[in-house]
């Protein structure tokens, strides 16, 4: 499993996440910043659990991002 | 001949309070992520317009708001829900690059400004956006003489904007210089993947280098390291040459920057501008000036590609060569309007009798003050100490939610 951590606040919306991995991002039609699919909010922090296969293309979002707003962790359940 | 209008660069409510006791006439800023400091500075929202503009109608301040990164289709839902807001708050002009901004600008009647970033360089150019602009910010490479035959030939072909006057054409005089033409560099997003002009530059420019022989790996020793970082640019020793040209608007840059540096440079243009209509613009003054300029953020000067011949000038230091240096050691609590005492509490460091000190606040602006006289329960002092509440004489209110500085000096 890995968790995806979206520190949405410094976001600038530059779409690379979404290039990266279109099944995880999309950005948002009201602010224009990036939305983590499915992921839950905790201070303004967004994150979600799932499995090794999304890996690849998140650590290329994670790698693509101007800002540094995503962070890729293994998770040990 | 009317008289050329300034306008300052506000990233926060402090610069803006700056602004408008640096004595501007306009001011631009940016809200939410496509403008080019969408990185840098803290953007104003949505939310903070209508605050914006009652602290500007107060004081006749014009509104200019920056929308000028390239727009790509993801974009556009945000794009038009901030020119819409724009338009609900009646924010005088919008300055953009991108057409789709144009094009909705156009659509909704907002006044459109065309961006440094559209790279204005000839009187075809003016021609061609005047359909959509009355102002058009030139691109900072041409030398005076191309920016006085520009607006030579929009007075001669009568070049008009929507509004049906002459187009007005606006230059930076003031702040820091892209080492590229702007508008055109990648090395952000080759280095980063951070696009420049979407607003997310990391400056690799402002970093030192060195040269290296691939074949034989031996290193070039290279006179000055900062082999890309340009000084900034300032026009204050050649103002009246620049004002001659013809150009309607004077522009600051800086969005990133705090709110001393906006009160400082404001105020030097103001009053060099205004010398210059009075017919009282020397060098003594121009001296003073950049004694002023000099103590607030730079990486040196220089008179940008107006004068010509020079290709660039570059800093050989990686930050800023102010000559004053602010530090930050408390806050404001209240203010005693009677015998016009300011309360703080100094929550780092310590202060002594005669330092210089800065204050600067959302509704205070910015206020420079000497500590002539300090007092701990109502005992004068020598030293305050961290932790404790001291009072000092300030000409004008503080509040709560002022920061207070003290300055340093390195020559």
């Amino acid at each position: 499993m890995i968790r995806i951590i979206h520190f949405r606040e410094k976001c600038v919306g530059c779409n690379a996440c979404v290039e990266a991995a279109p099944f995880r991002w999309r950005i948002s039609r009201k602010d224009g910043k990036s939305i983590l699919i499915n992921s839950v909010e905790k201070k303004q922090v967004f994150s979600l659990l799932t499995g090794d296969d999304e890996l690849s293309a998140n650590i290329l979002a994670a790698n693509n991002c101007p800002v540094k707003v995503i962070k890729i962790e293994k998770f040990q359940p | 001949m009317e008289k050329v209008k300034l306008l300052s660069p506000v990233g926060s409510f402090e610069a803006l309070q700056a602004a408008i006791q640096g004595g501007t006439d306009a001011v631009y800023f940016g809200i939410e992520q496509l403008n080019m400091r969408a990185r840098s500075s803290n953007n104003f929202t949505v939310n903070d317009l209508p605050l914006i503009k009652k602290k500007c109608a107060s004081d006749k301040v014009k509104t200019y708001l920056t929308l000028n990164t390239i727009i790509y289709d993801h974009d556009r839902s945000l794009m038009k829900s901030i020119l819409n807001a724009a338009k609900k708050h009646k924010i005088d002009a919008v300055i953009a690059s991108d057409h789709s901004v144009l094009n909705y600008a156009k659509q909704l009647g907002i006044p459109v400004h065309i961006s440094t970033q559209a790279n204005v360089c000839n009187i075809d150019s003016v021609e061609f956006f005047s359909a959509y602009a009355d102002t058009i910010v030139l691109a900072r490479e041409l030398s005076l003489r191309q920016v006085a035959e520009i607006v030579k030939q929009i007075n001669r072909n009568g070049v008009k904007g929507p509004s049906g006057e002459n187009v007005k054409i606006e230059v930076f005089a003031h702040g820091a210089l892209c080492m590229a033409v702007s508008g055109k560099c990648y090395l952000s997003l080759h280095s980063d993947f951070a696009s420049a002009n979407r607003g997310a530059c990391v400056q690799n420019c402002r970093r030192p280098y060195i040269v290296k022989d691939k074949e034989s790996g031996i290193e070039f020793e290279v006179d000055n390291e900062y082999i890309m970082s340009a000084q900034d640019l300032c026009t204050i020793g050649f103002l009246d040459k620049l004002i001659k040209t013809g150009v309607a608007i004077l522009k600051i840059e800086g969005r990133g920057r705090a709110a001393d540096y906006v009160y400082t440079v404001t105020k030097c243009y103001r009053e060099a501008i205004d010398a210059f209509y009075e017919g009282k613009y020397t060098q003594s003054k121009v001296e003073k000036w950049m004694d002023n300029l000099s103590s607030v953020f730079n990486r040196g000067f220089w008179g940008g590609y107006y004068l010509g011949k020079k290709l660039g000038e570059w800093t050989d230091s990686p930050g800023s060569k102010a000559t004053k240096t602010k530090v930050y050691i408390g806050k404001g609590m209240r203010y005693f309007s009677r015998n016009k005492v300011g309360e703080f509490k100094l929550e780092t460091n310590q202060l002594s009798l005669g330092s210089d000190l800065l204050i600067t606040g959302p509704t205070t602006g910015v206020i420079y003050t000497t500590a002539n006289e300090l007092r701990v329960n109502d005992i004068p002092v020598d030293v305050v100490k961290k932790g404790e509440l001291f009072s000092i004489s300030v000409p004008q209110k503080i509040r709560p939610s002022d920061k207070l500085y003290k300055l340093t000096y390195s020559e």
